[in-house]
């Protein structure tokens, strides 16, 4: 019997658990290609709090791209409001927006680059012709508007997939709860504030968990779309970890950075949890 | 599952649909992917020209090589026969008069191709 | 019914629809410009394109190459949805055996769901160089083999599958290997295609394990061979853009032949997450 989970544990051994540990060894080490590793205490975590600027600039968009999930969930949670009945053609609009999801990231950055470009672009262009701009506005090679452009484009692809989560909370509210609600002559805004929030907390929980990881993984848009921006402007956690790693064939820095990465990941993943009330949200 | 509903279902017929497709779209470019491209050289005022030299060029998205020329016979009529690009240029040159650079974009790979209009060459070149 | 109730649907339809309508236009914008025969940086961009033509498409696949890509992309993903359907069905069958350990083994899978992909790159890529699978389908593939969520789905289903069955099945004498092949994965096949679906769609989309792996230009797979096109590509057709329309289009086939029970078992495996 323990035979049948042996190839799955060994993948998940070999490329979750196993990477973990090494993460955490290799930010005590100087690790170079030619020689064999060896011990240096804490170098890399004090080089990373003292010596370093960028990855405090990436902290602090990987945290802007954070928050901004939040506004796709906001938007999320209209729509799904909008399609949950039997409204005809729920199901059409339903799969129109999640169409978005399993695109590949790196086809989806292409796209929004093109949106976004000063000439061919239709964003330049229809802010033209409306007259709000009469000069082209360079999104991606901007500092103030390139992070904002990413996560338009970010928010464009996960929408779908927040939809899909909340509808599902939102199918499993017992209907006899908003009847009486109407009964007792109570606003539709009020069923929603007082009803449907509260009922849907799990749904919200696991996009709030969602929107944390994919804030942690988007490398692919950023990668494609920007490569980290102009300047650091778009730089994630993620992408700076890929760079010190690949690039710059710094490991044991990259290691280091992937370890505070990952508790950040867990410490908000924690706080989330306590915000949702703990027992992952869940309703007694 | 019943063999009928597997052979119905969706996930059974678009394969087989576009399997077909690419295979009748194989068969019919085998039978047309000789590499022959003809035309016809005209000057400005619609006479053929003898003895002009056509260029062929192969392009690919950056850069244009000449990979080989012919002249024309009698009639002004030119013919490559081991044309292997999908996107090619032709100039027809006489002395010193040429011809503008045709762009043909064919749809795949030595497609047979004959042109529709002649290459004509301006007196000022 | 009463007017109130008319106007709100109205106002319902009209919302989604321009929500419809902004979700679709990028898509629009693409393959309008893959197909338009002008340049594409000329302003303003006409809305329609102009003398459109399909021979974007026929230099992208001869000068990409793509269907070097495209194989590389479908033979990856071929091992990827095999070696998930094999490996996640008989994790799963074991987790809804009873068996000393049981408990802790599912916590530790569950711990697992919070690692993401990206925290463990570096260690990923230094076990499979020593592994000697740098730069190999297998490499390629091997991280996306199993994974923990399609796991879960395959336990929930199988557990949905009434005890009197599997009891027949053992009375009848059959092994476990027949029990999971005969009698719980044909009554499964939502869970099956769920699980084929998202493995697929997981390792088609996915860019960053193969930047790190794939040492050869022939070994990249589609969206590595996009990027570097961008990378390259200036100019003033719509190659590029024609290039993201045919790796759009097979992922956008699978998921609309797929949708229905996708989107099915997508919901179920939410609820009981």
């Amino acid at each position: 019997m323990v035979c049948f989970l042996t190839p799955s544990l060994l993948i998940f051994l070999l490329y979750r658990m196993l990477p973990l540990a090494w993460n955490v060894v290799l930010s005590f080490q100087a690790w170079s290609p030619l020689h064999p590793p060896s011990w240096v205490g804490w170098d890399n975590y004090s080089e990373m709090l003292y010596d370093d600027d960028i990855v405090w600039q990436a902290l602090w968009n990987t945290l802007i791209f954070m928050g901004s999930q939040a506004i796709g969930v906001v938007i999320a949670l209209g729509i799904a409001l909008l399609v949950n009945s039997d409204l005809k053609g729920a199901s059409v609009y339903r799969v129109i927006v999640f169409l978005s999801y399993p695109l590949m990231t790196v086809a989806v950055a292409i796209i929004w680059r093109w949106m976004y470009n000063e000439r061919g672009g239709l964003i330049n262009f229809v802010l033209r012709r409306l007259g709000i701009i009469d000069k082209p506005i360079a999104f991606l090679d901007s500092f103030g508007w390139a992070l904002p452009s990413t996560i338009v484009a970010n928010t464009w692809q996960v929408l779908g997939f927040f939809m899909i989560v909340l509808l599902t909370g939102l199918q499993s509210v017992p209907p006899h709860l908003y009847e009486a609600a109407r009964v007792d002559g109570a606003p539709a805004w009020a069923r929603l504030f007082r009803i449907t929030l509260p009922m849907i907390k799990p749904s919200l929980f696991l996009c709030a968990v969602i929107g944390i990881l994919n804030s942690f993984a988007a490398f692919d848009l950023v990668y494609v779309m920007t490569n980290g921006g102009p300047g650091h402007a778009t730089e994630l956690l993620i992408t700076y970890i890929y760079k010190e790693a690949f690039n710059q064939s710094r490991f044991d820095y990259a290691a280091t950075l992937t370890v505070a990465q990952f508790a950040l990941l867990l410490v908000l993943a924690w706080a989330a949890h306590r915000a949702a009330g703990g027992n992952a949200g869940a309703l007694e | 599952m019943p063999l009928r509903s597997l052979l119905s279902s969706r996930f059974f017929i678009v394969p087989v649909a576009i399997a077909i497709a690419v295979g009748g779209w194989n068969i019919y470019v085998s039978l047309h992917a000789r590499g022959l491209i003809a035309g016809h050289v005209v000057d400005a005022a619609g006479r053929p020209v003898a003895d002009a030299t056509v260029i062929l060029y192969a392009h690919d998205f950056v850069t244009q090589a000449e990979r080989e020329h012919t002249k024309t016979d009698a009639d002004g009529a030119f013919r490559f026969s081991d044309n292997d690009s999908h996107l090619i240029q032709l100039q027809a040159i006489e002395g010193a008069h040429s011809s503008p650079r045709v762009t043909i974009r064919l749809w795949f790979r030595a497609q047979d191709y004959v042109l529709t209009a002649p290459l004509v060459i301006e007196a000022a070149s | 019914m009463t007017r109130r109730a008319c106007t709100l649907l109205v106002l319902r339809h009209a919302l989604l629809v321009a929500v419809a309508i902004a979700m679709l236009t990028p898509f629009y914008w693409v393959l309008k410009t893959a197909l338009t025969g002008e340049n594409i940086y000329a302003y303003p961009p006409s809305l329609l394109p102009v003398h459109p033509h399909l021979y974007n498409f026929v230099d992208v696949w001869y000068l990409i190459p793509f269907p070097r890509y495209l194989m590389n992309s479908v033979i990856v993903s071929l091992l990827a949805v095999a070696g998930n359907l094999v490996l996640n069905s008989i994790a799963a069958y074991a987790l809804t055996l009873p068996f000393r350990g049981r408990r802790a083994v599912l916590v530790l899978l569950l711990s697992c769901t919070l690692v993401p992909f990206q925290a463990t790159i570096i260690p990923a890529y230094l076990i499979t160089a020593r592994l000697g699978l740098l730069n190999a389908y297998l490499g390629l593939a091997l991280p996306l083999m199993s994974t923990i969520v399609c796991i879960f789905i395959f336990k929930a289903a199988f557990e949905a599958v009434p005890r009197s069955l599997i009891d027949a099945a053992q009375i009848d004498g059959l092994g476990e290997l027949s029990i999971l092949t005969r009698v719980l994965l044909p009554l499964s096949t939502p869970a099956i295609a769920t699980n084929v679906v998202l493995a697929f769609i997981w390792s088609w989309n996915n860019f960053l394990w193969p930047l790190i792996i794939t040492r050869d230009p022939n070994m990249q797979t589609l969206p590595l061979g996009l990027a570097r096109f961008l990378s390259y590509m200036e100019d003033t057709t719509g190659a590029l853009y024609a290039f993201v329309v045919m790796v759009l289009a097979p992922g956008l086939l699978v998921f609309l032949m797929a949708q229905s029970s996708f989107m099915r078992g997508l919901t179920a495996g939410a609820t009981k997450g």
